[in-house]
């Protein structure tokens, strides 16, 4: 069971188990530096690769840097934290579940430490809602909506679905899309929580390295500049093809429109961005703004990083810098930070004046 | 409003729960409850964060209070007497739809008589059910005539009690065809072509559900059309759509006459232009078959609602909980003019000439001193065109 729970720390039995243990959470900290290690590589990685690195041999460590990691996070306290954590852990297992479910060839055992889909969906409360069928699964909209608020892309919002008696139908793929949603949403629960003492104390330097991870990737930093010639090469091509009036998939309108967004652009400036072409579909951009912006929903979604621009295939004339960047924030950053403020011209200023 | 008229609605409002029985809404005294009373002010105060346990049994209190609105949330709360929304902690809410006449696109405002206007909003609370009791299977649904201008539906099925706030704007864009991609609706299938170098796809509009297929149910309706149609009808029917020229229209009428049972099975690989031409109708869709309720109303979990069962003090009306079989013949002007309003005849001062419509009769309004049937009075009262005079 201990490799199992070493594998899903997310998972009930994981926290029973880490509680029968009767370890005390300050004497890990203090006299278990190798669980603590992994503890801040699995904060680290959530933040350099998206997903929580490799596991220790030792399943008793990997087990319980679990709740040792949820402790540096929410001692390092930034909400961008808590959301990139979150994913990694999920994504990470969903990595695990997908190769669990595709080993079909070893034996179960008692001693197993893969799980099944049943399995995975009767944790998360989700066995009577969700219901398989000839071409897929039909998942009851009660559960569907909570599982499928966080993905952006159109094809998840429930206007997009076939929704028939109550159920939307979903293929495999998805499900399991679905059930990472809520090993994501296990994760973020409850985070960041109060800390005692002893404990933040004997975690000082760890968290202090996370907090310097955290400054270089610049997740947070506030941009305010919009300066159109040194926008990274593709969010550049985007922007030309939505004032050359081209049709847009939904996921190249969002990059573009969430990289706007985030270096500060108002809806109505966007909106006026685009308008150079007439039928750029002003409703439609005022809504996905407002939605991606989070004030007609609760999340703000941050751009896309590279590796996902690429797998749309957004990823064009890529150039040096491009090379060195792992997401298109930090090209326009860096082009920014490369050029003298004297000379760089916001584009919302050159509009203003315009119409003086 | 005058004293005197004021004292009139409440003393009636009072005479009528005597004599009413009140179903309050399941687990009542987990909600919190507010009410406006009768007062001088232009203003009106909203008293609210009562519990039950206040306020006490809902009939007593109106009795005693007969306020002139009454609200329950719909939200459910471990403490609801509590002052501040956190403090009450939230458990769940009711999922709540509002059809108000003054939302409704087909709806002019100042033009329309009330008659008009509850009319077109009924049209809208049965394209709402629609979506609630097929697309989402509802079964714990409340129907109610807001005693106003609209209806609300009350769903209080087990799936959705626990469902945030941004969960259920997704219900609010679901109803209202906000942010349909046509895209979206449409499955592509890898073929793998005879002798081509690259697999084409099969594109099939999804008809088994959704906004799909409300999508194919109209394309279908409209492609049986045409094939009644002889072709110099059929092709400047199809030539109305823009972008669709002669070329197009022979290419969509050719599918719909030869290969009728491809576009049933969804199938919009026949030609570009069929493919354009569903796209037109996802649009058509949204337009014929949205349900424009008021999103706040279904976002907000926790909100108030009137209670069904008590009286309007806008109109005087009753707030009438209605059975789905009822619903068709309902008609609010008649319906949920209370009992206790009728037989007896007042004396009021009317302000101005016009059309009154309450009680199943249509009534030519002059200004002035005048008699008139009890139930017509009190609407007029409750909605400032008349004051109370003194009985002769």
């Amino acid at each position: 069971m201990q490799r199992l729970h070493a594998r899903y720390p997310f998972l009930e039995g994981a926290r029973d188990a880490v509680a029968t243990q009767a370890v005390d959470l300050v004497t890990v900290v203090e006299q278990e530096r190798p669980v603590v290690e992994r503890a801040r590589e699995r904060v680290v990685a959530a933040l350099e690769e998206g997903d929580v690195g490799e596991p220790s041999r030792d399943p008793r460590t990997e087990l319980l840097s679990y709740p040792v990691a949820r402790v540096l996070v929410s001692l390092a306290d930034q909400r961008v934290l808590v959301r990139t954590y979150a994913r990694a852990e999920a994504a990470t297992a969903y990595e695990r579940f997908v190769a669990d479910f595709e080993d079909t060839t070893e034996l179960k055992s008692v001693e197993t430490s893969g799980v099944t889909l049943e399995e995975l969906l009767s944790e998360f409360d989700l066995e009577r809602a969700v219901r398989e069928t000839e071409t897929g699964y039909q998942v009851g909209v009660g559960a569907y909506l909570p599982l499928a608020g966080d993905l952006w892309e159109s094809e998840w919002r429930l206007v997009n679905r076939a929704l028939e008696r109550g159920e939307v139908p979903v293929d495999e793929d998805e499900l399991l899309t679905l059930v990472r949603e809520a090993v994501r949403e296990r994760v973020e629960e409850g985070l960041p929580f109060d800390v005692p003492e002893p404990i933040a104390e004997a975690l000082t330097d760890d968290v202090e390295e996370i907090q310097e991870v955290l400054a270089e990737l610049d997740l947070t930093r506030e941009i305010d500049t919009v300066v159109p010639d040194l926008f990274p090469p593709c969010m550049t091509a985007l922007l030309d093809a939505i004032q050359k009036g081209e049709h847009l998939p939904h996921h190249s309108r969002f990059a573009i429109t969430a990289f706007l967004a985030s270096i500060g652009m108002s809806t109505d400036e966007i909106v006026e961005l685009y308008r150079v072409n007439s039928t750029f579909g002003e409703e439609m951009t005022r809504y996905q703004t407002d939605h991606i912006r989070g004030e007609s929903s609760p999340t703000e979604y941050s751009p896309p990083s590279c590796a996902t621009m690429v797998s749309y295939g957004d990823c064009v004339n890529k150039d040096d810098l491009c090379e060195r960047i792992p997401h298109p924030m930090a090209y326009y950053e860096r082009r920014l930070d490369e050029t003298d403020d004297d000379e760089l011209e916001d584009w919302r200023e050159t509009v203003e004046s315009e119409e003086a | 409003m005058e004293e005197r008229t004021r004292a009139y609605l409440r003393g009636r409002f009072r005479d009528h729960y005597r004599r009413t029985e009140i179903t309050p809404p399941p687990d009542a005294n987990e909600r919190e409850w507010g009410f406006i009373p009768w007062t001088q002010s232009p203003g009106t105060t909203m008293v609210r964060h009562r519990s039950l346990l206040e306020l006490g049994d809902i009939g007593d209190f109106l009795e005693r209070k007969r306020p002139r609105h009454v609200y329950f949330s719909a939200g459910r709360y471990t403490d609801p007497g509590a002052g501040s929304m956190a403090a009450k902690e939230w458990r769940c809410s009711d999922l709540i739809f509002d059809l108000d006449a003054d939302h409704l696109p087909g709806v002019t405002l100042g033009e329309d008589s009330y008659a008009e206007m509850l009319a077109t909003c009924k049209g809208a609370l049965f394209r709402l059910l629609d979506f609630l009791e097929d697309d989402f299977a509802f079964t714990d649904l409340e129907i109610v005539f807001s005693g106003g201008r609209g209806y609300h539906v009350h769903v209080r099925d087990e799936a959705v009690l626990h469902l945030e706030r941004e969960h259920r704007r997704e219900i609010v864009d679901y109803v209202r065809g906000i942010g349909l991609e046509y895209d979206d609706l449409v499955a592509h299938e890898p073929v793998a072509g005879l002798g081509r170098k690259t697999p084409t796809h099969r594109r099939t509009l999804e008809t088994s559900g959704g906004w799909g297929k409300r999508t194919h149910d109209h394309f279908m309706a409209f492609v049986d059309d045409l094939l009644e149609l002889d072709d110099e009808e059929a092709l400047a029917r199809l030539q109305e759509f823009d972008g669709i020229g002669e070329g197009k229209a022979t290419a969509v009428l050719t599918a719909a006459r030869d290969n009728r049972e491809g576009l049933e099975a969804g199938n919009v690989t026949v030609h570009t232009a069929v493919s354009q031409l569903a796209e037109r109708f996802s649009m058509l869709a949204v337009e014929r078959d949205n349900a424009p309720i008021d999103e706040p109303v279904t976002t907000d979990t926790n909100r108030l609602i009137r209670l069904p069962g008590s009286l309007h003090g806008g109109s005087a009306l009753e707030v009438c909980r209605l059975e789905r079989d009822e619903l068709d013949a309902f008609d609010p002007l008649v319906d949920a003019v209370p009992e206790t309003f009728r037989g007896h005849e007042i004396a009021v001062d009317v302000s101005r000439d016009g059309l009154v419509e309450v009680g199943g009769e249509a009534l030519e309004l002059e200004a002035g001193v005048q008699t008139l049937p009890e139930y017509v009075a009190v609407f007029l009262l409750a909605r400032g065109w008349a004051e109370k005079e003194k009985e002769q």
